[in-house]
């Protein structure tokens, strides 16, 4: 194999090719294309990604539309010893869908408790002072992983679908490089 | 359901139990390893910091506790390969002090081994397997062999940041890695595109995959993936490893008979099934008269300090495993908190990941992330440290109350940093923020507080059972022919990266076994 093949780089792959059930049939599609999609969630409820997808945002701007509700619900639906999260590499216990129920979780209880409404219906100035308090202690009114790990490992989630990817590197102006491109589905 | 009988079953198909079965497979042995993940190949590398995690374990939870608790899943691996599938390739020697820390310093434990009984086993892996480094440079190295390649090419980063040791004082050399600077034995040099945490698909870094895995395979070593071993056999007197139990991908119970059982798992693996190994012959676990399985669990205490450069430092270029080092700092009683450290400088880095540009600085979000993240791509530059932590018995792995889908207890490691261990990453720190900001660079910082990398320990050898857990060959002292390999096994951890003294080790004990068979296996 030459360097040259081997630093064949994709355009377009972004995250790699994911399962997705469209119409009753398993396709795969990046995180971004299912969320552009508007694909059903499998996992997470409805105000379970409102949350998420709002913490993501302030995260990491773009993260939304990178698909990160998409790419966290699908892997939360695969077996933990296939699972492409973060979290797995931080030693979170499995199933990790219990971990973001209770972080999300958290997050609108202790943002009701402050502010009087759920995460999502915070203004984005408000949000960005709200997660600047979870990032550093665990405010009144939270449950679950204490919030500045559930901010540590969702900042994560929102830095892997925005920059982990071949999109995302090229945002940067860094050349991929890849061996194996990341479209294999595993 | 039992397996025909072979003579020697090794648990666990990581670097030190694929480089044990090749060595007894060449000697003429019928070996089966037993791998609890999946069988991975070398297409199954893809360049990804996000799918590198499918490397990571994937196993039964490891509950991981303590005031530090040690990071086990992003440590050791899953599948065929184990940990080695993801390693940086970071391979200095210990230095022969490291091995009399008790007779020479009065604290932590000896090995039951001098670093002129490793040496050898040293200069054969490094000539087998390749080792890239320049050991005139490597002005604190041990006595040993020239590494057999030149060291790998510096980027703009590696020059940078030595150049802030320099200034304050501090000596730099190559840092001796399991990476091909050429072509060696039929593998490709390295094209430097830091994909080695995802692991390295082109054979240039020194992975089971590419190196003792096809000789295992020709000498005819059969591996079963999918295979979870739960407990060590014995026999009615209970003096003697009769095989182990396992359940297979379909969670059928087996067992799998054999002359000789070693285990090469995990570290908190291996204390786990020994303690899960429980019966009227040995109540409070198999090889396990010292009441020592699990403790002395240690890991190395790690440090980050930054610099963001104007210039171009080519971050995206390189290795996972650092360009360079200094071990000024090696002297275990020369500065304030006992222990050896070792300076890494500079690595290729990509933006996500644990150790990507974002965690740089974890406490930015939103729109000035996306500002460091532009600056960080272009002018980013860390060093790092490995320093030893010395072993503490309160530091273990101890069965949990949670239980796996068989009725087996979990592994719970309990581990915490003491006050020695505080004084010297102080210092560390101290150190570090000098050496950053004598650099060129307009802006530096350090991290706030000590990580740990490598999970050593648990099953520590010594001279008697009184002790430890086995000899310097790995044998266990109760139990004659049941062997220990890997990182597991260190008594004391030295402030290097462990992956090349964990070879020479296991190198050293298949020698033992080969040429002791009538008497391990009788």
């Amino acid at each position: 194999m030459s360097s040259v093949s081997r630093r064949m780089v994709l355009k377009g792959a972004a995250l790699g090719a994911l399962a997705y059930t469209v119409g009753g049939a398993e396709v795969l599609l990046s995180p971004r294309e299912a969320h552009a999609q508007g694909l059903p969630l499998k996992v997470l409820t409805a105000d379970e990604r409102a949350a998420l997808e709002a913490l993501g945002e302030t995260l990491l701007p773009g993260a939304k539309d990178a698909g990160l509700a998409h790419y966290v619900d699908q892997q939360l639906s695969v077996d933990p010893s296939e699972s492409l999260l973060l979290a797995r590499a931080l030693g979170v216990m499995p199933p990790y869908a219990d971990f973001y129920r209770a972080g999300l979780a958290g997050l609108d209880q202790s943002s009701r408790k402050a502010h009087g409404v759920k995460f999502a219906e915070l203004a984005a100035d408000k949000r960005a002072e709200f997660v600047e308090q979870i990032r550093q202690k665990v405010p009144e009114g939270w449950s679950g992983p204490p919030s500045p790990f559930f901010y540590f490992v969702s900042r994560g989630d929102a830095v892997d679908v925005y920059f982990g990817t071949v999109e995302g590197f090229e945002r940067l102006g860094i050349p991929y490089m890849p061996h194996i491109i990341p479209i294999k589905r595993w | 359901m039992a397996s025909a009988k072979v003579d020697v079953v090794i648990v666990g198909g990581g670097a030190s139990g694929i480089l044990l079965a090749a060595k007894l497979g060449q000697a003429g042995k019928k070996v089966v390893i037993l791998e609890m993940g999946p069988p991975l190949g070398l297409d199954d590398l893809v360049s990804s910091q996000i799918w590198s995690r499918r490397l990571k374990w994937g196993g039964v939870p490891v509950v991981s506790e303590g005031k530090n608790p040690v990071a086990h899943n992003f440590q050791s691996g899953w599948g065929l390969g184990g940990a080695a599938m993801h390693q940086f390739a970071n391979w200095p020697r210990f230095h022969p002090e490291d091995f009399r820390v008790r007779t020479q310093y009065g604290r932590g434990l000896d090995w039951p081994i001098s670093y002129a009984d490793l040496r050898p086993y040293y200069d054969r892996i490094q000539k087998e397997v390749g080792l890239s480094g320049d050991h005139v440079a490597e002005v604190w190295r041990p006595a040993g062999d020239p590494y057999p390649m030149p060291p790998i090419r510096w980027f703009k980063q590696a020059e940078l940041l030595a150049e802030g040791f320099r200034k304050v004082g501090m000596r730099t050399a190559p840092m001796p890695l399991a990476i091909n600077s050429v072509s060696y034995n039929g593998r490709p040099a390295c094209i430097y595109d830091g994909w080695c945490e995802a692991g390295c698909p082109t054979g240039a870094l020194v992975n089971p995959q590419v190196t003792y895995l096809p000789i295992a395979k020709k000498a005819g070593v059969e591996i079963r993936t999918d295979a979870y071993v739960t407990r060590v056999l014995v026999n009615a007197k209970g003096d003697r490893a009769s095989g182990v139990e396992y359940y297979d991908k379909a969670r059928e119970r087996r067992e799998q008979h054999a002359d000789v059982v070693v285990l090469s798992a995990f570290s908190a693996s291996n204390p786990r099934i020994l303690l899960n190994s429980v019966n009227d012959k040995h109540p409070q676990g198999l090889a396990n008269s010292s009441g020592l399985v699990g403790h002395y669990v240690a890991a190395h205490i790690t440090f980050s300090a930054f610099a963001m450069f104007e210039e171009n430092t080519e971050n995206h270029m390189g290795t996972s495993g650092a360009f360079g080092m200094s071990q000024d700092g090696y002297v275990k009683d020369s500065h304030p908190g006992f222990g050896s450290y070792t300076w890494t400088i500079g690595v290729a880095m990509k933006p996500n990941d644990v150790l990507g540009f974002a965690n740089s600085r974890p406490q930015l979000f939103g729109s000035a992330l996306h500002d460091f993240m532009k600056r960080a791509s272009r002018g980013l530059a860390r060093i790092g440290v490995q320093a030893e932590e010395l072993p503490s018995a309160e530091n273990r792995v101890v069965l949990s109350d949670r239980k796996d889908a068989y009725g087996f207890p979990l592994a719970r490691v309990i581990h915490s940093l003491d006050e020695n261990s505080m004084q010297l990453f102080n210092h560390i720190r101290a150190e570090g923020d000098r050496i950053v900001k004598a650099t060129r660079a307009k802006e530096t910082w350090t991290n706030p507080s000590p990580g740990l990398a490598h999970f050593l320990g648990g099953t520590v050898m010594g001279k008697s059972a009184k002790d430890s857990v086995a000899d310097g060959y790995g044998r266990t002292h109760d139990v004659g022919n049941l062997f220990i390999t890997g990182g597991g096994l260190f008594p004391t951890i030295a402030g290097v990266h462990p992956t090349f003294t964990l070879h020479a080790l296991t190198l050293r004990t298949a020698d033992y076994m080969a040429k002791n068979w009538g008497a391990i296996a009788v």
